[in-house]
Protein backbone atom coordinates (compact mmCIF):
# COMPACT_ATOMS: atom_id res chain seq x y z
CA UNK A 1 0.00 0.00 0.00
CA UNK A 2 2.97 2.34 0.58
CA UNK A 3 5.16 3.51 -2.19
CA UNK A 4 8.73 2.35 -1.39
CA UNK A 5 10.26 5.60 -2.63
CA UNK A 6 8.13 7.50 -0.13
CA UNK A 7 9.24 5.21 2.64
CA UNK A 8 12.90 5.72 1.72
CA UNK A 9 12.40 9.48 1.58
CA UNK A 10 10.75 9.44 4.98
CA UNK A 11 13.58 7.40 6.45
CA UNK A 12 16.24 9.73 5.06
CA UNK A 13 14.36 12.72 6.43
CA UNK A 14 14.09 10.85 9.72
CA UNK A 15 17.84 10.29 9.76
CA UNK A 16 18.48 13.99 9.15
CA UNK A 17 16.14 15.08 11.96
CA UNK A 18 17.53 12.27 14.07
CA UNK A 19 21.03 13.64 13.72
CA UNK A 20 19.85 17.04 14.88
CA UNK A 21 18.34 15.39 17.98
CA UNK A 22 21.59 13.48 18.44
CA UNK A 23 23.63 16.67 18.31
CA UNK A 24 21.33 18.28 20.86
CA UNK A 25 21.65 15.25 23.12
CA UNK A 26 25.45 15.37 22.76
CA UNK A 27 25.64 19.10 23.32
CA UNK A 28 23.99 19.06 26.72
CA UNK A 29 25.42 15.70 27.77
CA UNK A 30 28.93 17.14 27.41
CA UNK A 31 28.09 19.95 29.80
CA UNK A 32 26.35 17.61 32.22
CA UNK A 33 29.31 15.20 32.21
CA UNK A 34 31.77 17.97 33.00
CA UNK A 35 29.86 20.08 35.47
CA UNK A 36 26.91 18.01 36.78
CA UNK A 37 24.67 20.86 35.67
CA UNK A 38 21.83 20.10 33.27
CA UNK A 39 21.65 23.07 30.97
CA UNK A 40 17.93 23.69 30.68
CA UNK A 41 18.58 26.53 28.26
CA UNK A 42 20.41 24.37 25.75
CA UNK A 43 17.74 24.70 23.04
CA UNK A 44 17.92 28.49 23.44
CA UNK A 45 21.65 28.32 22.83
CA UNK A 46 21.00 26.69 19.44
CA UNK A 47 18.49 29.44 18.75
CA UNK A 48 21.14 32.06 19.50
CA UNK A 49 23.38 30.31 16.98
CA UNK A 50 20.64 30.55 14.36
CA UNK A 51 20.04 34.25 15.09
CA UNK A 52 23.71 35.14 14.93
CA UNK A 53 24.23 33.21 11.69
CA UNK A 54 21.03 34.20 9.94
CA UNK A 55 20.25 37.56 11.45
CA UNK A 56 23.66 39.14 11.77
CA UNK A 57 26.10 37.55 9.36
CA UNK A 58 23.97 36.29 6.45
CA UNK A 59 21.25 38.95 6.26
CA UNK A 60 22.66 41.83 8.32
CA UNK A 61 26.23 41.90 7.03
CA UNK A 62 25.68 39.91 3.85
CA UNK A 63 28.66 37.61 4.38
CA UNK A 64 28.94 34.45 2.31
CA UNK A 65 28.12 31.10 3.88
CA UNK A 66 31.60 29.86 4.94
CA UNK A 67 32.49 33.26 6.40
CA UNK A 68 29.17 33.42 8.26
CA UNK A 69 29.71 29.93 9.69
CA UNK A 70 33.20 30.86 10.86
CA UNK A 71 32.05 34.10 12.50
CA UNK A 72 29.08 32.39 14.15
CA UNK A 73 31.32 29.70 15.63
CA UNK A 74 33.74 32.34 16.93
CA UNK A 75 30.91 34.33 18.48
CA UNK A 76 29.54 31.19 20.15
CA UNK A 77 33.01 30.33 21.53
CA UNK A 78 33.15 33.73 23.23
CA UNK A 79 29.60 33.27 24.49
CA UNK A 80 30.57 29.81 25.82
CA UNK A 81 33.55 31.14 27.77
CA UNK A 82 31.32 33.85 29.22
CA UNK A 83 28.48 31.60 30.41
CA UNK A 84 30.87 28.99 31.79
CA UNK A 85 32.56 31.63 33.96
CA UNK A 86 29.31 33.31 35.00
CA UNK A 87 26.86 30.41 35.26
CA UNK A 88 28.36 26.94 35.16
CA UNK A 89 31.53 27.24 37.25
CA UNK A 90 30.14 29.34 40.12
CA UNK A 91 26.86 27.44 40.34
CA UNK A 92 27.97 23.84 40.09
CA UNK A 93 28.34 23.32 43.83
CA UNK A 94 25.02 24.76 44.94
CA UNK A 95 21.81 22.71 45.31
CA UNK A 96 20.47 21.44 41.99
CA UNK A 97 17.20 23.33 42.09
CA UNK A 98 19.07 26.64 41.97
CA UNK A 99 21.22 25.61 39.03
CA UNK A 100 18.05 24.53 37.22
CA UNK A 101 16.57 27.96 37.85
CA UNK A 102 19.81 29.67 36.85
CA UNK A 103 20.02 27.92 33.47
CA UNK A 104 16.30 28.44 32.80
CA UNK A 105 16.69 32.14 33.51
CA UNK A 106 19.82 32.31 31.38
CA UNK A 107 17.66 30.99 28.51
CA UNK A 108 14.94 33.51 29.23
CA UNK A 109 17.35 36.43 29.42
CA UNK A 110 19.16 35.44 26.25
CA UNK A 111 15.88 35.07 24.35
CA UNK A 112 14.79 38.55 25.44
CA UNK A 113 18.20 39.71 24.28
CA UNK A 114 17.57 38.15 20.86
CA UNK A 115 14.20 39.89 20.69
CA UNK A 116 15.90 43.22 21.42
CA UNK A 117 18.69 42.73 18.91
CA UNK A 118 16.91 41.05 16.02
CA UNK A 119 13.33 42.15 16.60
CA UNK A 120 10.10 40.34 17.27
CA UNK A 121 9.29 39.21 13.74
CA UNK A 122 10.19 35.65 12.76
CA UNK A 123 12.27 35.47 9.59
CA UNK A 124 13.92 33.04 7.18
CA UNK A 125 17.21 33.10 5.32
CA UNK A 126 16.28 33.04 1.67
CA UNK A 127 17.95 30.48 -0.52
CA UNK A 128 19.96 28.88 2.30
CA UNK A 129 20.08 25.09 1.79
CA UNK A 130 16.94 24.99 -0.30
CA UNK A 131 16.28 22.77 -3.30
CA UNK A 132 16.40 19.01 -3.71
CA UNK A 133 18.61 16.18 -4.86
CA UNK A 134 17.30 13.45 -7.16
CA UNK A 135 18.54 9.88 -6.88
CA UNK A 136 16.52 8.10 -9.56
CA UNK A 137 12.92 8.27 -8.39
CA UNK A 138 13.88 9.35 -4.89
CA UNK A 139 13.80 13.04 -4.13
CA UNK A 140 15.62 14.27 -1.04
CA UNK A 141 15.90 17.84 0.12
CA UNK A 142 19.32 19.41 0.05
CA UNK A 143 18.99 20.42 3.67
CA UNK A 144 18.63 16.81 4.77
CA UNK A 145 21.73 15.71 2.88
CA UNK A 146 23.79 18.58 4.29
CA UNK A 147 22.52 17.91 7.81
CA UNK A 148 23.50 14.24 7.60
CA UNK A 149 26.98 14.96 6.22
CA UNK A 150 27.69 17.82 8.63
CA UNK A 151 26.47 15.81 11.63
CA UNK A 152 28.62 12.83 10.77
CA UNK A 153 31.64 15.12 10.48
CA UNK A 154 30.89 16.75 13.83
CA UNK A 155 30.41 13.41 15.55
CA UNK A 156 33.65 12.00 14.10
CA UNK A 157 35.61 15.13 15.03
CA UNK A 158 34.22 15.03 18.56
CA UNK A 159 35.02 11.35 18.94
CA UNK A 160 38.63 11.93 17.81
CA UNK A 161 38.92 14.83 20.22
CA UNK A 162 37.58 12.85 23.18
CA UNK A 163 39.71 9.74 22.57
CA UNK A 164 42.94 11.05 21.03
CA UNK A 165 43.75 14.40 22.63
CA UNK A 166 44.98 15.05 26.14
CA UNK A 167 42.24 17.61 26.80
CA UNK A 168 39.59 15.21 25.51
CA UNK A 169 40.86 12.44 27.75
CA UNK A 170 40.89 14.87 30.67
CA UNK A 171 37.22 15.61 29.94
CA UNK A 172 36.44 11.90 30.07
CA UNK A 173 38.32 11.59 33.38
CA UNK A 174 36.31 14.45 34.86
CA UNK A 175 33.04 12.84 33.81
CA UNK A 176 34.05 9.52 35.38
CA UNK A 177 35.55 10.66 38.67
CA UNK A 178 36.06 14.31 39.53
CA UNK A 179 38.19 13.79 42.63
CA UNK A 180 40.49 11.34 40.90
CA UNK A 181 40.75 13.70 37.93
CA UNK A 182 41.84 16.50 40.23
CA UNK A 183 44.55 14.51 41.92
CA UNK A 184 45.93 13.66 38.48
CA UNK A 185 46.39 17.41 38.07
CA UNK A 186 43.35 18.08 35.90
CA UNK A 187 41.85 21.50 36.50
CA UNK A 188 38.12 20.75 36.64
CA UNK A 189 37.11 24.38 36.09
CA UNK A 190 39.15 24.54 32.91
CA UNK A 191 37.54 21.33 31.71
CA UNK A 192 34.09 22.80 32.39
CA UNK A 193 34.94 25.83 30.27
CA UNK A 194 36.21 23.62 27.43
CA UNK A 195 33.04 21.50 27.67
CA UNK A 196 30.72 24.51 27.58
CA UNK A 197 32.63 25.97 24.64
CA UNK A 198 32.41 22.70 22.69
CA UNK A 199 28.72 22.54 23.54
CA UNK A 200 28.25 26.06 22.20
CA UNK A 201 30.11 25.22 18.98
CA UNK A 202 27.75 22.28 18.47
CA UNK A 203 24.82 24.58 19.28
CA UNK A 204 26.03 26.98 16.59
CA UNK A 205 25.88 24.16 14.05
CA UNK A 206 22.49 22.96 15.30
CA UNK A 207 21.19 26.50 14.90
CA UNK A 208 22.64 26.86 11.42
CA UNK A 209 21.41 23.45 10.27
CA UNK A 210 17.89 24.01 11.57
CA UNK A 211 17.44 27.27 9.64
CA UNK A 212 16.19 25.52 6.48
CA UNK A 213 13.80 23.40 8.56
CA UNK A 214 12.35 26.13 10.75
CA UNK A 215 11.65 29.84 10.91
CA UNK A 216 14.06 31.88 13.01
CA UNK A 217 12.25 32.96 16.18
CA UNK A 218 12.85 32.64 19.90
CA UNK A 219 10.84 29.42 20.23
CA UNK A 220 12.25 27.76 17.11
CA UNK A 221 14.32 25.04 18.80
CA UNK A 222 12.00 24.26 21.74
CA UNK A 223 10.73 21.03 20.22
CA UNK A 224 14.22 20.00 19.11
CA UNK A 225 15.40 20.59 22.67
CA UNK A 226 12.82 18.21 24.11
CA UNK A 227 13.52 15.57 21.49
CA UNK A 228 17.25 15.89 22.07
CA UNK A 229 16.55 15.17 25.73
CA UNK A 230 14.49 12.15 24.67
CA UNK A 231 17.40 11.03 22.47
CA UNK A 232 19.83 11.21 25.40
CA UNK A 233 17.54 9.28 27.74
CA UNK A 234 16.68 6.63 25.18
CA UNK A 235 20.34 6.09 24.32
CA UNK A 236 21.56 6.01 27.94
CA UNK A 237 21.94 9.31 29.78
CA UNK A 238 25.53 10.56 29.86
CA UNK A 239 26.84 8.19 27.17
CA UNK A 240 27.67 10.10 23.99
CA UNK A 241 27.29 7.28 21.41
CA UNK A 242 23.95 6.55 23.08
CA UNK A 243 22.78 10.05 22.11
CA UNK A 244 23.43 9.29 18.46
CA UNK A 245 21.54 6.02 18.63
CA UNK A 246 18.65 7.57 20.56
CA UNK A 247 18.45 10.56 18.23
CA UNK A 248 18.32 8.44 15.10
CA UNK A 249 15.70 6.18 16.64
CA UNK A 250 13.46 9.12 17.56
CA UNK A 251 13.94 10.79 14.16
CA UNK A 252 13.18 7.70 12.11
CA UNK A 253 10.29 6.63 14.34
CA UNK A 254 8.45 9.93 14.13
CA UNK A 255 8.75 9.99 10.35
CA UNK A 256 7.50 6.44 10.04
CA UNK A 257 4.58 7.25 12.34
CA UNK A 258 3.72 10.06 9.96
CA UNK A 259 3.11 7.42 7.28
CA UNK A 260 0.31 5.86 9.30
CA UNK A 261 -1.09 8.73 11.31
CA UNK A 262 -1.73 12.41 10.66
CA UNK A 263 1.59 14.20 10.99
CA UNK A 264 0.47 16.11 14.08
CA UNK A 265 1.06 12.85 15.95
CA UNK A 266 4.77 12.86 15.07
CA UNK A 267 5.75 14.62 18.27
CA UNK A 268 3.41 12.49 20.34
CA UNK A 269 5.19 9.37 19.10
CA UNK A 270 8.61 10.49 20.27
CA UNK A 271 7.35 11.58 23.68
CA UNK A 272 5.42 8.34 24.19
CA UNK A 273 8.68 6.56 23.43
CA UNK A 274 10.50 8.75 25.97
CA UNK A 275 7.91 8.04 28.66
CA UNK A 276 8.04 4.32 27.92
CA UNK A 277 11.80 4.33 28.34
CA UNK A 278 11.62 6.33 31.56
CA UNK A 279 9.13 3.82 32.96
CA UNK A 280 10.51 0.56 31.62
CA UNK A 281 14.19 1.05 30.93
CA UNK A 282 15.52 4.30 32.40
CA UNK A 283 19.08 3.16 31.68
CA UNK A 284 18.37 3.52 27.96
CA UNK A 285 19.07 1.10 25.11
CA UNK A 286 22.79 0.89 25.70
CA UNK A 287 22.38 0.63 29.47
CA UNK A 288 25.51 2.70 29.89
CA UNK A 289 26.08 6.01 31.55
CA UNK A 290 29.08 8.34 31.65
CA UNK B 1 66.78 15.94 59.53
CA UNK B 2 64.68 18.25 57.46
CA UNK B 3 61.03 17.47 57.14
CA UNK B 4 59.77 17.07 53.65
CA UNK B 5 56.12 17.45 54.58
CA UNK B 6 54.98 19.05 57.78
CA UNK B 7 51.36 19.15 58.87
CA UNK B 8 50.94 21.60 61.71
CA UNK B 9 47.81 21.54 63.87
CA UNK B 10 45.24 21.31 61.13
CA UNK B 11 41.51 21.19 61.88
CA UNK B 12 39.16 20.12 59.12
CA UNK B 13 35.38 20.27 59.09
CA UNK B 14 32.63 18.74 57.00
CA UNK B 15 29.97 21.37 57.39
CA UNK B 16 29.67 21.73 61.14
CA UNK B 17 31.17 18.36 61.97
CA UNK B 18 34.80 18.56 62.93
CA UNK B 19 36.71 15.64 61.43
CA UNK B 20 40.25 16.58 62.45
CA UNK B 21 41.31 18.28 65.68
CA UNK B 22 44.68 20.04 65.45
CA UNK B 23 46.43 17.13 63.81
CA UNK B 24 50.18 17.40 63.34
CA UNK B 25 52.61 15.08 61.65
CA UNK B 26 55.79 15.22 59.67
CA UNK B 27 57.69 13.00 57.29
CA UNK B 28 61.35 13.29 56.36
CA UNK B 29 62.89 12.32 53.06
CA UNK B 30 63.68 8.63 53.00
CA UNK B 31 61.03 7.78 55.58
CA UNK B 32 57.97 5.57 55.46
CA UNK B 33 55.32 6.49 57.99
CA UNK B 34 51.98 4.89 58.62
CA UNK B 35 48.72 6.25 59.98
CA UNK B 36 46.47 3.71 61.61
CA UNK B 37 43.06 4.02 63.17
CA UNK B 38 39.60 2.58 62.95
CA UNK B 39 36.90 3.42 60.45
CA UNK B 40 35.87 7.06 60.59
CA UNK B 41 38.90 8.13 62.62
CA UNK B 42 39.72 10.78 60.02
CA UNK B 43 42.56 9.06 58.17
CA UNK B 44 41.22 9.77 54.71
CA UNK B 45 40.23 13.30 55.72
CA UNK B 46 43.83 13.89 56.71
CA UNK B 47 45.01 12.70 53.28
CA UNK B 48 42.36 14.79 51.53
CA UNK B 49 43.41 17.85 53.54
CA UNK B 50 47.03 17.40 52.44
CA UNK B 51 45.91 16.99 48.81
CA UNK B 52 43.66 20.04 48.92
CA UNK B 53 40.52 18.03 48.16
CA UNK B 54 39.09 19.40 51.40
CA UNK B 55 40.43 22.61 52.92
CA UNK B 56 41.45 22.68 56.58
CA UNK B 57 39.91 25.53 58.53
CA UNK B 58 43.03 26.21 60.55
CA UNK B 59 46.62 25.04 60.74
CA UNK B 60 49.25 24.86 58.02
CA UNK B 61 50.68 22.26 55.68
CA UNK B 62 54.22 22.89 54.44
CA UNK B 63 55.89 20.85 51.76
CA UNK B 64 59.51 21.45 50.89
CA UNK B 65 59.37 24.73 52.78
CA UNK B 66 56.37 25.87 50.73
CA UNK B 67 52.93 26.54 52.26
CA UNK B 68 50.45 24.32 50.41
CA UNK B 69 47.55 24.61 52.87
CA UNK B 70 45.24 26.43 50.46
CA UNK B 71 46.56 24.93 47.26
CA UNK B 72 43.97 23.50 44.86
CA UNK B 73 43.93 19.73 44.50
CA UNK B 74 44.80 19.94 40.81
CA UNK B 75 47.98 21.89 41.63
CA UNK B 76 49.36 19.71 44.42
CA UNK B 77 50.49 16.91 42.11
CA UNK B 78 52.60 19.38 40.10
CA UNK B 79 54.70 19.80 43.22
CA UNK B 80 55.46 16.10 43.32
CA UNK B 81 52.90 14.71 45.76
CA UNK B 82 50.96 11.72 44.50
CA UNK B 83 47.89 10.25 46.18
CA UNK B 84 46.49 6.76 45.65
CA UNK B 85 42.97 7.24 46.96
CA UNK B 86 40.85 4.95 49.07
CA UNK B 87 38.61 2.72 46.99
CA UNK B 88 41.05 2.98 44.05
CA UNK B 89 39.08 5.59 42.06
CA UNK B 90 40.38 4.42 38.71
CA UNK B 91 38.64 5.63 35.54
CA UNK B 92 36.34 2.68 34.78
CA UNK B 93 35.43 3.62 31.19
CA UNK B 94 39.04 4.01 30.10
CA UNK B 95 41.54 1.33 29.20
CA UNK B 96 44.26 0.29 31.61
CA UNK B 97 46.82 2.02 29.42
CA UNK B 98 44.84 5.27 29.25
CA UNK B 99 44.51 5.21 33.03
CA UNK B 100 48.29 5.02 33.30
CA UNK B 101 48.72 7.85 30.81
CA UNK B 102 46.35 10.00 32.83
CA UNK B 103 48.54 9.37 35.86
CA UNK B 104 51.20 11.35 34.02
CA UNK B 105 48.82 14.21 33.16
CA UNK B 106 50.89 16.64 35.22
CA UNK B 107 54.10 15.79 33.34
CA UNK B 108 55.08 16.55 29.78
CA UNK B 109 56.72 13.30 28.78
CA UNK B 110 57.91 12.66 25.26
CA UNK B 111 56.52 9.58 23.53
CA UNK B 112 59.56 7.52 24.53
CA UNK B 113 59.49 8.65 28.14
CA UNK B 114 55.82 7.74 28.36
CA UNK B 115 56.54 4.27 26.92
CA UNK B 116 59.38 3.80 29.38
CA UNK B 117 57.23 4.78 32.35
CA UNK B 118 54.40 2.48 31.27
CA UNK B 119 56.87 -0.38 30.71
CA UNK B 120 58.23 0.20 34.24
CA UNK B 121 54.71 -0.13 35.62
CA UNK B 122 54.12 -3.36 33.69
CA UNK B 123 57.29 -4.67 35.24
CA UNK B 124 55.95 -4.02 38.74
CA UNK B 125 52.65 -5.71 37.92
CA UNK B 126 52.93 -7.86 34.76
CA UNK B 127 49.23 -8.61 35.05
CA UNK B 128 48.46 -5.04 33.96
CA UNK B 129 50.29 -5.60 30.70
CA UNK B 130 48.06 -8.55 29.86
CA UNK B 131 45.06 -6.34 30.50
CA UNK B 132 46.35 -3.10 28.96
CA UNK B 133 43.61 -2.81 26.33
CA UNK B 134 40.75 -3.72 28.67
CA UNK B 135 38.49 -1.18 30.29
CA UNK B 136 39.68 -0.59 33.84
CA UNK B 137 36.15 -1.11 35.15
CA UNK B 138 36.29 -4.75 34.03
CA UNK B 139 39.33 -5.57 36.20
CA UNK B 140 39.11 -7.45 39.49
CA UNK B 141 39.47 -5.52 42.73
CA UNK B 142 43.10 -6.53 43.15
CA UNK B 143 43.98 -5.55 39.59
CA UNK B 144 42.24 -2.21 40.05
CA UNK B 145 44.34 -1.56 43.14
CA UNK B 146 47.50 -2.44 41.18
CA UNK B 147 46.41 0.01 38.50
CA UNK B 148 45.72 2.72 41.07
CA UNK B 149 49.19 2.27 42.59
CA UNK B 150 50.85 2.43 39.18
CA UNK B 151 48.78 5.42 38.11
CA UNK B 152 50.04 7.17 41.23
CA UNK B 153 53.64 6.40 40.28
CA UNK B 154 53.38 7.59 36.69
CA UNK B 155 54.07 11.22 37.62
CA UNK B 156 57.46 10.37 39.20
CA UNK B 157 56.30 11.62 42.59
CA UNK B 158 58.68 12.79 45.29
CA UNK B 159 56.21 11.79 47.98
CA UNK B 160 53.47 9.20 47.65
CA UNK B 161 50.48 8.56 49.89
CA UNK B 162 48.57 5.28 49.89
CA UNK B 163 45.07 5.34 51.33
CA UNK B 164 44.00 1.86 52.49
CA UNK B 165 45.66 -0.09 49.70
CA UNK B 166 44.58 -3.39 51.26
CA UNK B 167 40.88 -2.55 51.49
CA UNK B 168 38.69 -5.39 50.27
CA UNK B 169 41.51 -7.47 48.80
CA UNK B 170 42.21 -11.19 49.15
CA UNK B 171 44.97 -11.96 51.72
CA UNK B 172 47.44 -13.12 49.05
CA UNK B 173 47.08 -9.87 47.15
CA UNK B 174 47.31 -7.82 50.35
CA UNK B 175 50.70 -9.40 50.96
CA UNK B 176 51.81 -8.62 47.40
CA UNK B 177 50.58 -5.05 47.70
CA UNK B 178 52.61 -4.37 50.84
CA UNK B 179 55.65 -5.98 49.26
CA UNK B 180 55.36 -3.65 46.28
CA UNK B 181 54.86 -0.58 48.46
CA UNK B 182 58.00 -1.43 50.38
CA UNK B 183 59.86 -1.97 47.11
CA UNK B 184 58.68 1.37 45.75
CA UNK B 185 59.90 3.02 48.92
CA UNK B 186 63.29 1.34 48.92
CA UNK B 187 64.18 0.98 45.25
CA UNK B 188 62.90 4.38 44.18
CA UNK B 189 63.74 6.07 47.43
CA UNK B 190 60.34 7.77 47.65
CA UNK B 191 59.00 8.77 51.07
CA UNK B 192 55.68 7.03 51.72
CA UNK B 193 52.67 7.84 53.87
CA UNK B 194 50.63 4.68 54.34
CA UNK B 195 47.13 4.87 55.73
CA UNK B 196 45.84 1.53 56.91
CA UNK B 197 43.25 -0.29 58.95
CA UNK B 198 45.46 -3.33 58.80
CA UNK B 199 47.55 -2.10 61.72
CA UNK B 200 49.82 -5.11 61.96
CA UNK B 201 51.04 -4.88 58.36
CA UNK B 202 51.34 -1.11 58.51
CA UNK B 203 53.46 -1.25 61.66
CA UNK B 204 55.62 -4.00 60.22
CA UNK B 205 56.72 -2.15 57.13
CA UNK B 206 56.79 1.50 58.29
CA UNK B 207 59.51 3.35 60.22
CA UNK B 208 57.18 5.46 62.33
CA UNK B 209 53.48 5.40 62.99
CA UNK B 210 50.72 7.75 64.07
CA UNK B 211 47.52 6.52 65.68
CA UNK B 212 44.44 8.53 64.83
CA UNK B 213 41.28 8.25 66.92
CA UNK B 214 38.18 10.40 66.38
CA UNK B 215 40.20 13.03 64.58
CA UNK B 216 42.94 13.27 67.20
CA UNK B 217 46.45 11.82 67.12
CA UNK B 218 46.54 9.81 70.32
CA UNK B 219 49.85 8.06 69.93
CA UNK B 220 52.91 8.21 67.74
CA UNK B 221 56.37 6.78 67.67
CA UNK B 222 58.68 4.20 66.15
CA UNK B 223 56.66 1.43 64.58
CA UNK B 224 58.66 -1.38 66.16
CA UNK B 225 58.08 0.10 69.60
CA UNK B 226 54.38 0.58 68.98
CA UNK B 227 54.17 -3.00 67.83
CA UNK B 228 55.26 -4.05 71.33
CA UNK B 229 53.09 -1.60 73.27
CA UNK B 230 50.14 -2.96 75.21
CA UNK B 231 47.80 -0.20 74.13
CA UNK B 232 48.26 -0.92 70.45
CA UNK B 233 48.11 -4.65 70.98
CA UNK B 234 44.79 -4.36 72.77
CA UNK B 235 43.01 -1.97 70.40
CA UNK B 236 44.49 -2.77 67.02
CA UNK B 237 46.19 -6.12 66.99
CA UNK B 238 43.54 -8.19 68.74
CA UNK B 239 45.28 -8.87 72.05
Amino acid sequence: MFNPTIIIQMIVTGIAYGFIYSLIGIEFTIVWNASDVVNFAHDKMATIGAYIFGGTFMIGLGFNIPMSILCTVLAMIIWGVFISKVIFIPLRNIPEIFTVMATLLMGKVSMEGCRLIWGNTPFKVRGFLTGTFRFGPIIISRACVVIIIASVLIVVALQLFMYKTKTGKAMRCVSQNKTAAQIMGIDVERVITVAVVISMIICAFIGILSIPLLTIQTTMCDMFGLKGFAAAVIGGFGYLPGCILGGLLVGILENIVALFLPSVYKDVASFVLLILFLLVRPKGITGRSR
Amino acid sequence: MSDMLKVDKISTYYGKVQALHEVSLEIGSGEMISIIGSNGAGKSTLMKSIMGIVQPKSGTITYDGKDITKMKASKVVYNGISYVPEGRAIFPEMTVRDNLEMGAFSRKYSGDEMEQHIEDMYQIFPRLKERQKQLAGSLSGGEQQMLAVCRGLMSDPRLIMFDEPSLGLAPVIVEEMFKVILEIHQARNIPVILVEQNAFMALKISDRCYVLENGVITLSGKSEELLESDEIRKSYLGG
